[in-house]
């Protein structure tokens, strides 16, 4: 790795952002989705 | 004094089962063989990585000993009415954690040859290596043992009990190799003594958080 | 127990992390030794706080159970942990998708991501003990007593593994960004943490329900003889 300025990296940046929120969304329906299941039972 | 009639219990307890502790010295035995297998027949890594794989033998091996802490208690259902004074609770975990910790100190000990002899390493300093292993089994045995009370009474124990104890004692792991290490090759700088006191503090938190702990766990 | 704050909350989150995120990828101009990869920051940074303060709150809960007694506190507690352990997972797949391209390699040993990882799998370990236990009393005293012990490993494993990596010397993740853009950071830090107490909320509701349904009196296993007697089922 050259050291000073890094160029690039779009893709990591892509992967990182999409990732969360991949997360956070696949979270929040799950959480939701049980609270709703338990809510019927 | 009701500690002191419970250690005593405990030892002859755990003299009378010492079978089962030649199986367990039996075990780490061969994980320290089993670690050889793993990097192969390559005399510096070895050398360089003894510790590390000391300590792992000492962790494995401790899962072993320590989830049978109880084992005795719960087959005689005899928690319950060992539990009927306050005070006696806090006996009864330091009585087991004391002989849990004098079972993982002979057991570390023991292996130092096998470590001697399968990855080359010298022993300059036995003392305070002896020192190392005492306050490393020391920190495996006060949480050891209060989660060993927990999981007796769970299902599922043989898992739980590793799971729970090994992300916790990550500081007695790296404390206990590090300062092994330097006594085994050298401390140009002094640093055995950081280290020692970085395990006599968990050391020291742990015995006594885990002892305020231990009713709450084994409360009906 | 029902109620739409939790909705509520997700949804300003949702907006704030919309306008926070946008700001910071394509507005705010690249670092100047980072370049474009610095913009990860802006996700990264607000993901920590979120994730320290769901263990410091999973933490305060455990005690206050301890303490109190109240079923209130375990199902805090549960929440609590769970939203830890997701924020905590994301934020080591996020600080590994930003040591690659910086440093090279997808794990450096960074103190604070690796206490976190540690932190993670004790926490993992905690929500695995309360599926085990079925007892709500058990349960609920067990895993408070679990989460104290790791609370107070915290500091020390942070210190343990800051000193084992002064002696090779391994570079750390910024915890600052350091341009003069505050704006994304804010407003994706406000986005995240409103997620958080909004899941936090509805997480909490479901294991009140849970608990409501565990504590009830047992269902009667026999159906009411005038019931039977006038041919119907109830």
């Amino acid at each position: 790795m050259t050291p000073g300025v890094l160029t690039g990296g779009w893709e990591f940046v892509w992967a990182a952002y999409g990732l969360s929120f991949a997360m956070f969304a696949l979270y929040v329906l799950s959480v939701i989705l049980r609270w709703k299941r338990e809510q019927h039972l | 004094m009701q500690l002191l009639a419970a250690v005593r219990k405990d030892v002859l307890l755990q003299w009378r089962l010492r079978s089962r502790s030649l199986a367990v010295f039996v075990f780490g035995a061969t994980v320290l063989l089993l670690f050889s297998f793993a990097v192969g027949p390559n005399a510096g890594a070895l050398r360089q990585h003894a510790t590390g794989f000391l300590w792992l033998a000492v962790l494995l091996s401790s899962t072993l000993t320590l989830a049978d802490t109880f084992q005795s208690e719960m087959e005689q259902r005899a928690l319950e009415g060992l539990l009927l004074l306050p005070a006696s609770s806090a006996a009864l975990y330091y009585a087991k954690a004391l002989v849990n910790w004098l079972q993982l100190s002979i057991f570390g000990l023991s292996l130092l040859p096998f470590m001697v002899m399968l990855y080359d390493v010298p022993l300059p300093r036995v003392p305070a290596l002896v020192g190392i292993i005492l306050l490393g089994a020391a920190g495996l045995s006060a949480p050891g043992t209060l989660y060993a009370a927990l999981t007796a009474q769970a299902k599922g124990r043989h898992t739980l009990l590793p799971l729970l104890l090994f992300p916790l004692v990550v500081p007695v792991l790296l404390g206990s190799v590090r300062a092994s290490a330097l006594l085994i090759d050298g401390d140009p700088m002094e640093q055995v003594t950081s280290w020692a006191t970085l395990l006599a503090s968990f050391d020291l938190i742990y015995w006594s958080l885990c002892g305020l702990l231990f009713e709450r766990v084994v409360e009906d | 127990m029902r109620g739409p704050l939790p909705f509520i909350l997700i949804g300003l989150a949702t907006l704030c992390l919309a306008f926070g995120s946008y700001y910071g990828l394509f507005v705010a101009p690249p670092e100047r030794y980072m370049g474009d990869v610095q913009r990860i920051m802006y996700i990264h940074v607000p993901t920590a706080w979120a994730a320290m303060l769901a263990f410091v709150w999973a933490s305060v809960c455990a005690v206050m159970f301890l303490l109190r007694g109240t079923w209130l506190w375990d199902a805090r507690l549960e929440a609590a942990i769970e939203v830890g352990v997701v924020l905590g997972l994301t934020l080591c797949l996020q600080g590994a998708i930003w040591a690659r391209p910086t440093w090279g390699v997808w794990w450096d040993w960074d103190p604070r991501l690796t206490t976190t990882a540690v932190l993670l799998v004790a926490f993992a370990g905690i929500i695995i003990l309360r599926q085990v236990v079925d007892d709500p009393a058990k349960r609920a005293t067990w895993s408070s007593v679990a989460t104290v012990i790791a609370a107070v490993d915290v500091p020390i494993v942070y210190f343990s593994v800051t000193w084992w990596n002064s002696l090779h010397q391994i570079q750390s993740t910024p915890d600052t960004v350091a341009t003069a853009f505050h704006l994304p950071l804010r407003m994706n830090a406000v986005g995240v943490l409103l997620l958080m107490v909004g899941l936090m909320i509805a997480r909490t509701r479901h294991a009140q329900l849970r608990l409501q349904r565990e504590l009830a009196d047992p269902v009667p296993n026999q159906i009411p003889t005038a019931t039977i007697a006038a041919g119907g089922t109830e």
